[in-house]
């Protein structure tokens, strides 16, 4: 880590142009002086509210549909055509469209993310409710348990560790599209902040922004790793790591 | 057999009727209709735009993806198998690795400018990481008593990396190379994308270049989503395509 500051110093210091690629302290002292005045936070939480919002709704979306299409053949067959006609179009390649219909604001991110996390959350579930034990189901048939119940009790728990895993996948390819999205049509947001410090051509502070996606989507993931080794202690690989 | 495939066409078929109903019914001229997708999709194809901005971007990818493959299966399988290499570069690695690789265009722009180099080193960036991870997975999953016979029998070094920790890891780094060709495809239409946004225009080319233009400068919807269904026409056939170049490579695994 050291040696890579050493080469980034070495590298501005013999570009000579602080416009494109200022030094490490530049840059330190770029993200310090956004930390203090409160632009990096309110940009970032501008962000992470909207990846939130996104996942609640690609939860309510996604969820519901997995357990039913993973619940039942007849109702997979009718609709995961369509799912797999739509998966392969990125949520990227909806921004100018979505423009169009959402105009610039708050909606196009939340749209785009929410679209982006819905195919992982869907197909996790699917995949998990299909991979539940047969034997655990019809022994809670065995024992009267009525369908609902089976769905509650028996199903659900037995799905989780995949769904909070597809739910990580998520928000990965969420927090990608999001910037991607601000990036283009977003009045504030990280994106936003990124390609405004580039087009003022204050560098030190684009790239304290740049800085800043990653952090956030770090935190992001390790809140969900988090959630996942609360709720699901048993599985697997849910041991929250460092 | 035929009502399962009825079942199946039900769905879809039932959807574009709604949509060219309820855009005939209530759209206004602009409205995107199923009906003038297609022809605009003759059209795009026909005078050739399509085919060529496809090509531009294809061609991005696979430069910026090999790119990625060339720098991250060396680097994953000397982090994989030599301790130091993983314990100094792992830091730096995962520190990059949660940032988007969209966050990185504005600096790519500013670096190699508006045109094919920035997206290229997107597409590089972002395939980078999966390649990377799966290599580095793959090269510590390998049977030690493999590396220990080709040790015994006195090969070390790049001979060993090559010829036997290199095949041994394939079938991981097969699904980090599958993965990294689809974030690369999802890259160069973002980047295309912005950098159409951002630079103003410009002659960057591609097919996300193409679908901002029809946003912004001429407003053609229906041609936006006859883009959106080349693209996923795209990445389809760039899944099947290496899963059929790797099952041909390398029959032994399983992609």
């Amino acid at each position: 880590m050291a040696a890579f500051a050493l080469i980034w110093w070495a590298a501005s210091v013999l570009t000579d142009n602080p416009l494109l690629l200022p030094s490490p302290q530049a840059v330190s002292a770029a993200f310090a002086g956004l930390a203090l005045d409160g632009e990096l936070f309110t940009q970032s939480a501008l962000s992470v509210v909207r990846l939130l919002a996104a996942l609640l709704i690609a939860f309510a979306i996604a969820a519901p549909l997995g357990l039913a299409m993973g619940m039942s053949k007849r109702f997979e067959e009718f609709v995961d055509p369509v799912v797999e006609l739509l998966r392969p179009i990125s949520g990227i390649a909806w921004i100018p469209l979505g423009l169009f219909i959402f105009g610039v604001g708050q909606s196009l991110p939340i749209f785009i993310m929410a679209y982006t996390a819905t195919f992982p959350v869907l197909i996790g579930t699917v995949s998990g409710v299909k991979s539940v034990d047969r034997k655990l189901v019809r022994a809670a048939e065995t024992m009267g348990l009525s369908q609902s119940a089976i769905v509650a009790r028996v199903v659900v728990p037995s799905i989780l560790p995949a769904l909070l895993v597809s739910l990580r996948l998520g928000v990965a390819s969420a927090w990608t599209a999001v910037i991607a999205a601000e990036l283009v049509g977003a009045p504030n947001g990280l994106g936003y902040a990124i390609s405004w410090y580039r087009e003022m051509l204050v560098t030190p502070k684009m790239i304290a922004f740049i800085a800043m996606v990653g952090v956030c989507g770090y935190f992001c993931d390790l809140a969900l790793r988090l959630l996942a080794a609360r709720l699901t202690p048993w599985a697997p690989g849910a041991e929250a790591r460092r | 057999m035929n009502a399962r495939l009825l079942r199946m066409a039900t769905l879809p078929v039932a959807l574009i009727a709604l949509w060219e109903a309820l855009g005939r019914a209530l759209g206004g001229p602009r409205t995107p209709l199923p009906s003038k997708v297609a022809g605009e999709a003759a059209l795009l194809i026909m005078s050739g735009d399509l085919p060529a901005a496809l090509a531009q971007s294809l061609g991005r990818v696979f430069s910026g993806f090999a790119i990625a493959a060339a720098i991250a299966i060396p680097l994953g399988i000397a982090m994989g198998r030599l301790r130091a290499v993983e314990r100094n570069l792992d830091p730096v690695i995962e520190s990059f690795r949660p940032v988007a690789a969209i966050a990185m265009l504005p600096l790519a722009i500013l670096w190699l400018g508006a045109g094919s180099g920035a997206a290229v080193m997107l597409v590089a960036y972002a395939a980078f990481f999966p390649i990377l991870i799966h290599a580095v997975a793959g090269a510590k999953g390998v049977d030690a008593n493999l590396a220990r016979a080709a040790a015994t029998m006195g090969v070390s070094g790049a001979t060993l990396a090559r010829s036997v920790i290199m095949p041994a890891a394939m079938p991981q780094i097969a699904v980090g190379l599958r993965i990294g060709l689809a974030v690369a495809w999802t890259a160069i239409v973002a980047a295309e994308l912005a950098v159409g946004a951002k630079a103003g225009g410009g002659a960057s080319g591609g097919v996300g270049q193409m679908m901002f233009a029809y946003y912004a400068y001429s407003i053609e919807l229906n041609r936006i989503i006859v883009c959106m269904i080349a693209v996923g026409l795209v990445s389809l056939a760039l899944d099947r395509l290496m899963r059929f170049a790797l099952a041909r490579a390398m029959p032994w695994i399983e992609t």
